[in-house]
């Protein structure tokens, strides 16, 4: 029986009069990938958010690797996020003055200490061993992903969240990225968590579940 | 008015405390019943040493354990940045010993021995009876008892993070009782220090440079003279007084940035070897915290040995003629009362020649008639404070009783008889020995000893 990496109940988050997510019940057993998706506005992001510690929710319960992250202190959520989670998002969100290297090897110190070596074979793994001195603005959107997916496992993370990180990619460079996604994810076991509005995107899932208006409304497993 | 006195020294003291129960931890129990064990036994050992033996021995005494906490300190630094340079020394036996209950008993016992002693050479000891004593016994230990209690409140709110180095500890503590002891004029270390390397550099400078440059060497000639006048002046003593001051706490402190990291090559997950590294780079930084501070305080107690707060008694010189027969004559009881035991000085001049003197009256009640200078330093004078006269220039105390004695940096001793109208002094020989005096010490150009 594999465990649950998450476990919400309940789980819910309001914004004002505004409700993002109404109460969620979702078990995500350790080393799934599971794609969210759902409208705009439907709490995709919301859920990811929470999950990723990046915000609290309003009520319920959640539980991430065995973590009560409602528990945590704001210091606690920064450890959480610093050794448990990778985020990629569908803007890269790098420092536009430092390298590709640099920008891998500030998560690495956001985390512990730098290690350039590190940093550099996590770049070649992702196939950018020709890229490492570049600057963001010098790569291409598949790039520059492929970078943020560097940055995003550099600290070994037992839970990877994407938020369309392939929205702004072409098919070609999508299919790069997922399939870039699935190799690491055999190698390293992390649980992915992809939100997506591109049913193609989902289907690389294990499972995908749909929001609506902040319910989930629908589940489908997929085929392997 | 005591009470603010020993403000610092219990401050101090509870640091010693902290920085003990931190050091050794795991052992609070016998550290603090040690420490506050210790405390008392020093301050009713001293107090009894001070009924035994005049003023000068027990601080004599004193200074001299102050002094052997400094030389260990030293040795444990040096020990401290050898061991970083990871050569393979490993003292196992060493380490298994400062573990040890018997290692943190001895250590919290030394400390409060002397800062017992340092704290009751702070009070002025006149009540030497045996009431005095046994009502110092419950004193002692309460204050003690008072500090541990505070302090082990404290410990226990502090960050676990806040650790302390084997080599830190007694460097802390050795730091915090030398800054204790600075403020005491006669248990000052460093004053001594700085004049011991004056002494030392110009000793060795005379004796190196004479048997060099006469007569002149092939590479050393005597023109070099010129340049050597700068290791003759005071500062030298200072600077290098500085140096071996802040040595100890200096190499503490390196030997903590030496310090190697813990071997993770054989990990192989990446993130978790630079998460292990960076633990203990984090602990490595939060361990330079107590020598750091250490430093400061030996920084505070330098501070306060250059500039004490000890207000000395400097009179101003009152203008004295000679009657027709040669003689100046003071009155015991006349402008000032030569008796009572403070420093009186006067000034005399004939054909346009100064020369300053003057009439104290020792804690034996014998007169002494003295120069304002000594046969050593420039003529910079002396005030009085805590039971000693000070030399400006080169800031060595004299205890009262030898005042009068001559040699050293004592004040030139006169010759001088005490009839029934007052004190009799002969001009001529006042004069020329003034003369004879600050004539040989003006030679050495901003010279000292």
């Amino acid at each position: 029986m594999v465990e649950s990496i998450i476990e919400t109940n309940g789980l819910t988050r309001s914004y004002g009069d505004i409700c993002a997510l109404k109460p969620l019940d979702l078990q995500v057993p350790e080393g799934e990938w599971l794609s969210v998706m759902g409208h705009s506005g439907s709490g995709k992001s919301t859920l990811m958010n929470l999950v990723g510690g990046l915000d609290r929710p309003t009520a319920g319960s959640l539980r991430v690797g065995g973590e009560d992250l409602l528990a945590l202190s704001e210091d606690g959520l920064a450890r959480f996020r610093r050794e448990f989670v990778g985020i990629i998002f569908q803007q890269h969100h790098m420092v536009p003055y430092l390298t590709a290297v640099e920008n891998v090897m500030l998560a690495q110190y956001f985390h512990s200490v730098p290690d350039e070596a590190e940093a550099r074979s996590a770049l070649e793994r992702v196939g950018l061993g020709h890229r490492l001195k570049n600057r963001p603005g010098e790569l291409s959107g598949g790039e520059q992903q492929r970078v943020c997916i560097a940055r995003a496992i550099i600290n070994s993370p037992k839970l990877l969240l994407g938020d369309e990180p392939t929205g702004n990619l072409d098919h070609k460079s999508t299919v790069m990225v997922m399939e870039l996604l699935k190799e690491l994810r055999a190698e390293e076991r992390f649980t992915v968590i992809m939100v997506t509005h591109n049913q193609d995107v989902a289907a690389w899932g294990d499972r995908t579940i749909y929001l609506d208006d902040g319910v989930l409304v629908r589940e489908e497993r997929m085929k392997s | 008015m005591v009470a603010v006195k020993l403000i610092p020294h219990i401050l101090s003291w509870a640091g010693i405390v902290l920085v003990l129960l931190r050091g050794f931890p795991g052992r609070r129990s016998v550290v603090t019943l040690t420490s506050i064990s210790g405390f008392v036994i020093g301050v009713v050992g001293t107090f009894t040493l001070f009924r035994s033996f005049p003023g000068t021995v027990v601080f004599g005494i004193v200074t001299s354990a102050l002094g052997v906490v400094f030389l260990l300190i030293w040795g444990i630094s040096v020990a401290s940045i050898y061991r970083s340079t990871g050569r393979g020394v490993t003292f196992l036996w060493v380490e298994r010993l400062v573990n040890t209950s018997l290692c943190a008993g001895m250590v919290a016992a030394i400390a409060g021995v002397v800062a017992g002693a340092v704290g009751i050479c702070r009070l002025p000891v006149t009540d030497k009876t045996v009431l005095g004593l046994s009502l110092l016994v419950p004193a002692s230990g309460a204050v003690a008892y008072a500090v541990a209690y505070a302090t082990l409140a404290i410990e226990k709110r502090l960050p676990k993070s806040f650790a302390v180095s084997p080599y830190g500890m007694p460097t802390a503590v050795a730091a915090l009782l030398l800054f204790s002891s600075s403020s005491i004029l006669r248990l000052d270390l460093f004053s001594p220090l700085s004049m011991k390397v004056m002494k030392f550099a110009h000793d060795f400078v005379h004796q190196f440079m004479e048997s060099m440059l006469i007569p002149d060497h092939v590479f050393i000639q005597s023109y070099l003279w010129r340049y050597i006048g700068l290791l003759f002046g005071k500062e030298i003593g200072f600077w290098g007084g500085l140096f071996i001051w802040f040595t100890p706490a200096l190499l503490v402190l390196l030997a903590g940035q030496f310090e190697r990291l813990p071997p993770v090559a054989h990990i192989r997950q990446g993130a978790q070897r630079r998460k292990i590294l960076a633990a203990a780079i984090r602990e490595r930084r939060f361990r330079l915290v107590i020598p750091l501070i250490s430093l400061l305080f030996f920084v505070a107690a330098a501070y306060q040995s250059r500039f004490p707060s000890v207000e000395y008694w400097d009179p101003k010189p009152i203008v004295v003629t000679a009657t027709s027969s040669g003689e100046i004559i003071i009155p015991k009881k006349g402008e000032v009362d030569l008796e009572d035991g403070k420093l009186h000085k006067f000034l005399f001049n004939r054909g346009g020649k100064d020369a300053r003197f003057f009439v104290l009256m020792g804690p034996a009640g014998q007169l002494t008639v003295d120069l304002d200078a000594c046969a050593i330093c420039k003529p910079d004078g002396y005030g009085q404070a805590d039971g000693t006269v000070i030399c400006y220039y080169c800031k060595t105390l004299i205890p009262l009783e030898t005042v009068g004695k001559p040699g050293g940096c004592n004040p030139v001793p006169i010759t001088f008889a005490e009839k029934d109208d007052g004190v009799h002094i002969d001009a001529l020989t006042l004069i020329n020995e003034w003369g004879n005096t600050v004539q040989s010490t003006s030679k050495i150009k901003e010279g000292g000893k």
